[in-house]
């Protein structure tokens, strides 16, 4: 039925309440990825329309199309090279002035544009009435009022849309800069066309006015088409800066503006008496005691403890539901699959692996409901600009700081929650130290090593511990800003937009899509790393080369009981004491095993022996494994009293400086494996395997320096 | 000399006159007041993306909020924007 294809291209001023329209047209027929090359999220669906098939494509939300950032540019050249059918404008009508300035700007790109005016209740609520009529010939282009909050006028706009695509009927209005602007843009559109610069999808005039801009992008790409002939392109752009500048007494670009607004002011004038916005008092009201000078910080603060509480103290109950559904999983499997290879791989390697990743997606669902709440209601805003002055210290954004606190919790969602920053730099530095922050699976590392070796003082032991990793954040935040991530960071101004009460679907529309794209994850290069992590702790596979005769043990000890000589508790704990034995030594003799031995001169200088190399690449799969794999190579049985009989042996065989530098290098070193693959869903491979290769040489150099320095005085 | 308004007295006169009446930076503008910016001295780039936000020359803005230090809150165009006092400080301003 859907025969016909149309692309959409939707786009607005941040906050206009552009996905909400997105959300209401396509509903769940969405589909989130990347723009080619870049971080930038690209959203599309889908929705069938008398016949038609319509693609929308969702762009970053942008004030203006010039080269200001990586959205605006995104935008731009997704409609410039692209070329969809339709070019959507989402307008908050009740301040239409500053939200026009973008249509201005879409109108001089020529495509077919419609302006969906939003919020229209808002402005019939404050008495005022827009002549659209009016206002659509003045701007020659199709207008259609809508509420966005409830869904309405979704008909009319792809009505709209359908209008515009099969009538072909192109309103045309071209917006002039007066005469003087206009004669320098004459100029350099003749030389533009004696050099033959032929620029394939860009329309003369347009490069014109952006050269006139200074538009980096556009420069560049003039450079690159025209040669050695730029010389004289770059020659009468500059004398016409310099011309205007001198005439008009500012600089090009400011006039250019200044021509924008005042069609728009005129447009305005005309069609709609009051040009001022409408007012808003509510929010007055609230900002006045969230952004306090005095209450806003312990406000924030308060704010993001009860969000912590949300997502880890509410999370746990349904991640421990999840870990047990796993662990009945695993008892099932082992009931139903015989002993052997498959049974271990499955409950060990898959079940295992996966499972312990799958566990946290309830707190990832609940700090995306969390985020999502506080960036739709307008909070989020106010959040980075109370904790501004403080992050910037140390390099960072305001914003920094949420995904910084959720990284105490879990790090794979506070790399995922870096996305609220919209600098890149400001975005890879925060993901670079977020691994600082202890998270929840390096605690029981710290509570078996602090245990085993600090007994009477564990709590402060700890405590130093996630101490020093924020002190390593601030330290490392200021050398990556000065050296990897340096450079003019974005000037701080940032919309604090009116405060909204979010709807539901939108809010769960977002929390689905990441929670969805973290359980792909785990089912596919997280599974794969599960698989591959075990197979290096299995094989090669010890056989018959066990040090001892351990059947022979165990048979020795079924026969005591039987002769009833021991009771069946204790041949129990006999058997398990045996088996623990042999795990160890298989272990041992695994690839993980002899990988151990042959780190083991790395180690040595910062006090680790091979075992605990073995326990350090078992926590790549997930920090907590550290204590399992220990207690493995201890040959621990799991049989209640582990924990301390585990940290009797630590406390045997390790001074107290080696366990306090262990904890070190579990602090220090980079994260789980979910949280790596996350972290190059986020950031790019090369990010990934940069932080992989700082952390550890990072934590090397700490764990190093601890252990020379302090072998001296201990 | 004096009485042509030639001598240093008279420049002196006008210099004052001038410091009085005329420019700020937008990062010492205080809330309750009402201002005017006059221009941006900011490179092509950042004067584009100021333009887009509605930080022209000629509109009258008012201060709503500054955390101490921090950024200051500037309502301007009928929104509401938190500046950094680095950029803040390119922006000239007077009262209006």
């Amino acid at each position: 039925m859907a025969d016909k294809e149309i692309t959409v291209a939707l786009s607005g001023n941040p906050n206009s309440g552009k996905t909400t329209i997105f959300n209401n047209l396509t509903g769940l027929r969405q589909h989130v990825g990347n723009y080619p090359g870049v971080t930038v999220e690209k959203k599309t669906g889908t929705v069938d329309y008398k016949g038609y098939r319509i693609n929308i494509v969702d762009l970053p939300g942008i004030y203006s199309i010039t080269a200001y950032s990586l959205e605006e540019i995104v935008a731009r050249n997704y409609i410039i090279n692209e070329k969809p059918d339709v070019v959507i404008d989402v307008v908050d009508s009740s301040n239409l002035e500053r939200n026009l300035y973008l249509a201005t700007q879409l109108m001089e790109l020529e495509v077919p544009l419609i302006l969906a005016f939003n919020m229209a209740d808002i402005v019939k609520k404050s008495g005022k009435k827009i002549d659209i009529g009016l206002l659509s010939e003045l701007f020659g282009v199709f207008i259609v009022e809508m509420v966005g909050s409830r869904g309405s006028g979704s008909k009319e706009l792809l009505e709209t849309v359908i209008g515009v695509v099969s009538s072909k009927k192109e309103k045309k209005v071209e917006l002039k800069y007066g005469e003087e602007v206009e004669n320098e843009i004459e100029r350099i559109i003749s030389v533009l066309k004696k050099q033959k610069v032929s620029i394939f999808n860009f329309d003369a005039r347009w490069i014109a006015v952006k050269l006139l801009e200074q538009d980096r992008e556009i420069i560049d790409t003039i450079k690159k088409a025209s040669g050695p002939e730029y010389s004289k392109i770059d020659e009468t752009v500059r004398s016409s800066i310099n011309h205007l500048t001198s005439i008009l007494r500012d600089s090009p670009e400011v006039i250019m503006a200044d021509a924008r607004y005042g069609f728009i002011k005129g447009a305005l004038l005309e069609a709609y008496k009051e040009t001022g916005p409408v007012k808003l008092d509510r929010s007055e009201k609230i900002d006045r005691i969230l952004t306090n000078r005095i209450l806003g910080i312990p406000i924030f603060a308060l704010i993001i403890w009860l969000m912590f509480q949300f997502v880890f103290t509410l999370g746990k109950y349904p991640a421990s539901w999840l870990g047990l559904g796993f662990e009945k999983l695993s008892i099932l499997v082992t009931n139903v699959v015989p002993q052997g290879l498959l049974r271990s791989l499955l409950v060990d390697g898959i079940i295992g692996g996966v499972g312990g990743v799958i566990t946290f997606t309830p707190n990832i669902i609940l700090l995306f409901f969390a985020i999502a709440v506080l960036e739709d209601s307008g909070y989020m805003a106010r959040a980075a600009f109370v904790m501004d002055r403080v992050m910037h210290k140390i390099g960072l954004h305001g914003k920094s700081f949420i995904p910084l606190v959720i990284g105490f919790g879990c790090t794979v969602p506070a790399y995922m929650g870096s996305r609220i920053l919209e600098n890149k730099k400001d975005r890879l530095v925060t993901m670079h130290i977020n691994t600082f922050m202890s998270c929840g699976a390096r605690l029981p590392v710290y509570i078996l090593f602090a245990g085993a070796f600090f007994p009477a003082v564990a709590g402060n032991v700890i405590f130093s511990i996630y101490f020093i990793g924020i002190i390593m954040a601030v330290i490392m935040a200021k050398i990556l800003r000065a050296t990897r991530f340096r450079g003019e960071s974005d000037p701080f101004v940032m919309e604090l937009p009116a405060y909204r009460i979010p709807t539901l679907k939108g809010i769960l529309i977002h929390t689905w899509e990441r929670a969805w794209m973290y359980v792909k994850k785990a089912g596919t290069i997280i599974l794969a790393i599960a698989i591959l992590m075990w197979i290096l702790f299995t094989f090669p596979m010890i056989g018959n080369n066990y040090s001892k005769d351990y059947a022979g043990e165990i048979e020795e000890t079924n026969q005591l009981y039987q002769s009833g000589e021991i009771t069946s508790t204790e041949q129990d704990r006999e058997i398990a004491a045996v088996e623990a034995e042999m795990a160890g030594e298989r272990l041992a003799y695994s690839a993980a095993g002899r990988i151990g031995r042959i780190l083991e001169p790395v180690f040595k200088p910062l006090g680790f022996d091979w075992k605990l190399v073995v326990a350090t690449i078992s926590g790549v799969a997930a920090k907590e494994v550290i204590v399992s794999t220990l207690s493995t190579i201890y040959s621990i049985q799991g049989t209640g009293e582990e924990a301390d009989s585990l940290k009797a042996a630590l406390n045997e065989h390790y001074p107290p400086l080696v366990g306090y530098n262990f904890m070190l290098f579990t602090l220090l070193y980079f994260p789980c494996m979910a949280g790596m693959v996350m972290f190059r869903k986020e950031a790019g491979t090369k990010e990934m395997l940069f932080q992989i290769g700082y952390t550890l040489l990072l934590a090397w150099t700490v764990s190093f320096l601890v252990f020379q320095i302090g072998r001296i005085f201990i | 000399m004096r009485r042509f308004g030639l001598g240093s007295g008279g420049r002196e006169e006008r210099r004052r006159h001038f410091v009085k009446e005329d420019f700020y930076s937008m990062a010492e503008a205080v809330p309750g007041k009402k201002y005017r910016i006059i221009k941006i001295d900011g490179g092509c780039r950042l004067n584009s993306r100021l333009c887009a936000m509605g930080f022209m020359p000629g509109e009258v803005f008012n201060v709503s909020g500054a955390s101490m230090g921090g950024p200051l809150c500037i309502m301007v165009k009928g929104a509401k924007f938190a500046i950094g006092r680095g950029m803040a400080e390119k922006i000239q301003i007077r009262e209006a």
